[in-house]
């Protein structure tokens, strides 16, 4: 036997020898270095800003001995991918999760008892929370009349522009009240000075690719995937007169939009740059604006959406964060305590503000002074005052587990229908019309089949 | 005589002035990966493989800066990841490698009730594409408690039919009977024959199949993604993916994860070069 | 006495195939026979599931997502064997020349790619494919002038995705190729020569000949391979399947399906009409070879 080890030794090739030893000294190395584990509720986010938000009155709580709380940024896609995985089998995820709302819905898709947040429902009740916070902006977190998180914002949308070049055109955007004034009024700014065939600026950072943008508009103009009863109904005279109008705006040598990627370095330089000179802007996005993009401090002013008619409707939302608590949490009465004193502390609902530029779901705060103060970013306008006058009036959303799918099905009608306009050369809205009416049955009748297909959602409607 | 030698180096020269520039073409990814992991975010979008400077070559050598390497290893604990995937894919490795030596050798050489049957199965399993495998597995996964372990990742791993397979040939061919006969009348144990003749006859086989094990386990995705939950037990594939998608792209930062994750299993092929070309060539060779 | 022997030697033949047959038999065997279960499933992740029969497939012949994936698959799956495999054979007889000098780092070149992970690849490729700021855009830009803003990763992902893999791949069939051409007896390529008969006429009647076998073999590892094609869009495509799904392929949906909306039953319906199709390329490549083996 030793010797058939000796043998089997010297007759290692290098590669088997060096892995051998690899496993080893791994195996070592794991054993002598276990996973830390952390005293304390665990928090995942995804906004970094938040981890600012927070940290006051983080620091507070480890002033009053509460327990520690261990905040973890993570990406958007791994957050998501890390919650489901856990609510799907059981495993253990965080005590809190902040979720975005496009996650929110797969959350929702399975029978209501296995929806792997606990039900808030009766605490919110029975504490009285629920008169203090806007009822529909419980809507997103909510599933089949249950509660499932609570809302972190509002999130009105405005629309944000490039103050200096338009000032410096002499261009007064104060008769601007609807999208075809816009059009009209900003329509000079597109010039091509480099004489590249191009403009060297565009009018609007919107592309068809944009759904979030798209489905802002949509529902601004009244429009949306589902109806006031949660049903289904994407392919409308409304949706597909909107989505017309949307795609005559970036095809075509007339197209008033360019791509300006959220986010991106890339896209920041384009910002920069002033590639497009408005851009539609939720009061999360001001915050983002203010941080990424330092060097466009005072060149940027906001002003109510273009309606989609005289009169309309002058603001839309865009995104939403909630928190809830995963049912796996071994200390769910000490999270709904933290979600609490984060959530509805006026402290935070200032800082919100002050910090990041969101506006607080809570009503009783919307009348401090604070939103009045200029904001030396956006050109020393009162910022705060203007979203918080549209916050009231925002488009109502749905909850459907489905409105994700509905979005993406949506964003493909938006792209076929783009390409379809471009290999045909048709770049005017009411010839688009038809066009939509056929893209929007298609991704409709995709979205109802999966819905169909759903045996756990069954009885629920 | 002589033309027909000049026509050999004009044939030479063409060749070369086909292969250089695509020798290049494929090498510019890797330059561009190591300098951008090397720039600060300004100098990223300014210059597009090294900044321009006073330096040596009119390049800002001082430029370059080591932050996002930095940040990886000492804000975002990189360091685990880079260890949970040697563990996983050399441990791997090793032990699917002794599995299948085993058990190709048992299929070739020794007789046992079902061996036919598990032949039959093992062949039919070299068509099952994993992907097939992923949900039931999963499920399966879940039920024996072993979903975000190190357990389910590896044992699962253990029995590719591929290798199996492939070993099952090497014995048949490399191994002669009389040997083992031999051995058996020297009164070596079946265990020790295994051991002390078996796998340092099928020794290429060996070295090539635990590399080319350790370099799929290493560039594994898909079932860690799934399997696992804990950040701290991910290999770099996925810690790095996980990089993407928070707000602000960080460039930099993505292509410092993606060289720490290239860089070992490149290290080690360059070490091994033959070894691993013919563990990868290894299916073809039989034809 | 030989009894015995046999015996003993049954007993050492469990032990040692214990380890793989036991693995083998609880994640290939049994898993497969859930796959067929499952199926016939509708679940919510692995602990709510409902039977529902052959809906599952019904629904996917219905479901234009699917036939997006197949579509996609299909087309990426025909780039692989139609121009990744043609220029890993050009490639293979440039450095397969007699005495072609420097052809060990030639090949190392070629080769190195392949050595990095898909995901690793999809990383550093969703950067140089980037709008403006990537790579190939930049130098586009500056050798030909075409605009900055080119979308690979918007409209173009198709193609995106087989210029990548084009990079990852041809050098590694390049190597099987070369294995294979080394092997041609040059004896009958210089007969062949002799006979007056051309480069391209050497080539189909001596060299293609003799790498057949090589050949075939690759064709099926490649085609293998690009059917499941996942990681590459997943990663390129941060999670999702790109614009209107252009970059969605079988195994994404199927992944997808399964552990992001969490019906495991509808992702292995999809497991297994992708073995279907895999079957079915094997048993055309295995009746092809035998045809010309015979002709």
């Amino acid at each position: 036997m030793r010797t058939a080890l000796e043998t089997l030794i010297r007759s290692l090739s290098p590669g088997a020898a060096i892995i051998i030893a690899f496993a080893i000294v791994s195996a070592v190395a794991l054993v002598a270095w276990p996973i830390p584990s952390r005293p304390g509720l665990e928090m995942w986010i995804f906004s970094p800003e938040h981890r600012l938000l927070y940290a006051p009155a983080l620091d507070d709580r480890r002033d009053h001995d509460e327990p520690n709380v261990n905040l973890r940024v993570i990406g958007i896609p791994a957050l998501k991918r890390r919650m489901m995985s856990g609510f799907f089998a059981g495993l253990q995820t965080a005590d809190l999760i902040e979720v975005e709302r496009q996650m929110a819905g797969q959350a929702f898709t399975g029978p209501l008892e296995s929806v792997g947040f606990v039900d808030l429902t009766d605490r919110l009740a029975s504490e009285g929370l629920l008169d203090q916070i806007n009822t529909p902006s419980f809507g997103p977190w909510s599933s089949r009349d249950r509660i499932f998180g609570l809302p972190h914002d509002v999130h009105p949308v405005l629309l944000a522009y490039r103050a200096d070049i338009v000032e410096a055109a002499g261009i007064d955007l104060s008769t601007v009240k609807t999208w075809a004034d816009f059009r009209r009024v900003m329509r000079p700014l597109m010039v091509d000075h480099d004489k590249d065939g191009k403009p060297d600026r565009y009018l609007l950072g919107l592309w068809e690719t944009d759904g979030d943008r798209f489905e802002t508009l949509l529902l601004q103009a009244g429009g949306g995937f589902f109806d006031a009863d949660e049903r289904l109904a994407m392919d409308t005279e409304t949706n597909a007169r909107v989505l017309a109008e949307l795609i005559s705006w970036c095809v075509g040598p007339d197209r008033i939009a360019a791509d300006v990627p959220d986010f991106t370095a890339a896209g920041n330089k384009l910002k920069i740059d002033g590639y497009a000179i408005a851009y539609i802007m939720p009061d999360w996005m001001c915050n983002i604006w203010r941080l990424q993009l330092p060097q466009l401090a005072g060149k940027v002013k906001v002003m109510p959406l273009p309606a989609w008619e005289p009169g309309g409707r002058r603001t839309s939302v865009w995104g939403g964060t909630m928190v809830g608590i995963p049912k796996t949490s071994q200390r769910v009465d000490e999270a709904w305590e933290l979600a609490k004193d984060l959530y509805f502390s006026d402290v935070i609902a200032r800082e919100l503000y002050t910090r990041n530029d969101i506006v607080t779901p809570i009503k009783t705060y919307w009348d401090d002074p604070m939103f009045d103060q200029p904001d030396e970013y956006f050109g020393g306008q009162a910022k705060g005052r203007l979203y918080v006058e549209q916050a009231p009036l925002i488009p109502a959303r749905t909850s459907s587990p489905y409105a994700k799918l509905a979005l993406d099905r949506f964003r493909d009608a938006a792209v076929a229908v783009a390409e379809w306009a471009r290999k045909n050369g048709t770049f005017d809205a009411s010839a688009l019309v038809p066009r939509c009416r056929d893209e929007l049955a298609r991704a409709e009748t995709a979205v109802r089949r999966q819905m169909e297909r759903n045996v756990f959602l069954e009885g629920a409607e | 005589m002589r033309s027909h030698s000049v026509s050999l180096k004009m044939w030479a020269l063409a060749a070369h002035a086909a292969l250089i520039p695509l020798a290049i073409l494929t090498l510019i990814p890797f330059v561009w990966l190591l300098t951008a992991s090397l720039k600060s975010t300004d100098d990223f979008f300014s210059s597009m493989f090294l900044p321009a400077g006073d330096g040596p070559l009119g390049i800002a050598w001082g430029d370059l800066t080591l932050e996002h390497y930095n940040r990886l290893f000492f804000e975002l604990g990189i360091g685990r990841a880079l260890l949970n995937s040697v563990f996983l894919s050399s441990t791997t490795a090793v032990l699917a490698t002794l599995a299948c030596a085993a058990g190709g050798y048992a299929l070739a050489h020794l007789r046992f009730a079902g061996r036919g049957l598990v032949t039959t199965l093992v062949l039919a399993a070299l068509i099952i594409p994993p992907p097939l495998l992923l949900a039931p597995t999963y499920q399966l996964l879940y039920e024996l408690g072993m979903l975000d372990s190190y357990t389910g990742l590896i044992l699962p791993a253990l029995a590719p039919a591929f290798g199996v397979f492939l070993f099952r040939q090497a014995t048949l061919q490399s191994v002669p009977r009389e040997l083992l006969e031999a051995a058996r009348i020297d009164g070596c144990s079946e265990i020790g024959i295994f051991f002390g003749v078996v796998l340092p006859l099928v020794r290429p086989m060996v070295g090539a199949f635990i590399l080319i094990t350790f370099l799929a386990t290493w560039n594994n995705f898909v079932w860690p993604q799934v399997v696992l939950q804990t950040a701290e037990k991910f290999p770099l594939s996925v810690a790095v993916s996980q990089l993407k998608g928070v707000y602000r792209q960080d460039y930099g930062l993505l292509m410092a994860g993606t060289v720490v994750s290239v860089l070992p299993p490149a290290a080690l092929f360059m070490l091994l070069q033959k070894e691993f070309i013919s563990g990868l060539t290894a299916g073809a060779v039989k034809g | 006495m030989s009894g015995r022997a046999r015996e003993q030697g049954s007993f050492a033949a469990y032990m040692l195939a214990a380890p793989f047959l036991g693995v083998f038999l609880l994640f290939v065997v049994v898993p497969l026979a859930r796959a067929g279960v499952l199926a016939l499933m509708q679940t919510y992740g692995p602990q709510d599931s409902r039977f529902v029969m052959l809906r599952n497939f019904t629904s996917l012949v219905q479901d234009p997502l699917f036939w997006r994936a197949v579509g996609n698959t299909l087309v990426f799956t025909a780039a692989s064997v139609f121009i990744q495999l043609p220029l890993a054979l050009g490639l293979a007889m440039l450095l397969n020349r007699p005495g072609l000098r420097g052809r060990g780092a030639y090949r190392l070149i070629f080769f190195s790619p392949q050595l990095m992970g898909l995901v690793f690849v999809a990383m550093l490729a969703s950067i140089i494919f980037e709008k403006r700021s990537g790579l190939l855009n930049q130098a586009l830009h500056a050798a030909f002038g075409t605009s900055l803003d080119f979308p690979w990763l918007q409209t173009f992902v198709m193609p995106t995705l087989i210029i990548t893999t084009l990079w990852m791949y041809v050098g590694f069939n390049m190597v099987y190729f070369l294995a294979a051409l080394q092997n041609v007896d040059q004896t009958l390529v210089e007969a062949a020569s002799i006979d007056g008969a051309g480069p391209w006429a050497r080539f189909v009647n001596v060299t293609l000949p003799a790498i057949r076998p090589v050949a075939s073999f690759v064709v099926l590892l490649s085609i293998i391979g690009s059917v499941q094609l996942f990681e590459l869009p997943y990663v390129m495509l941060n999670a999702t399947a790109g614009p209107a799904n252009r970059g969605l392929t079988i195994v994404m949906y199927l992944y997808q399906s399964g552990f992001e909306t969490g019906d495991l039953g509808y992702a292995s319906a999809i497991g297994w009409v992708l073995a279907l199709m895999l079957v079915g390329f094997a048993a055309i490549q295995l009746r092809l070879a035998r045809s010309e083996a015979k002709a």
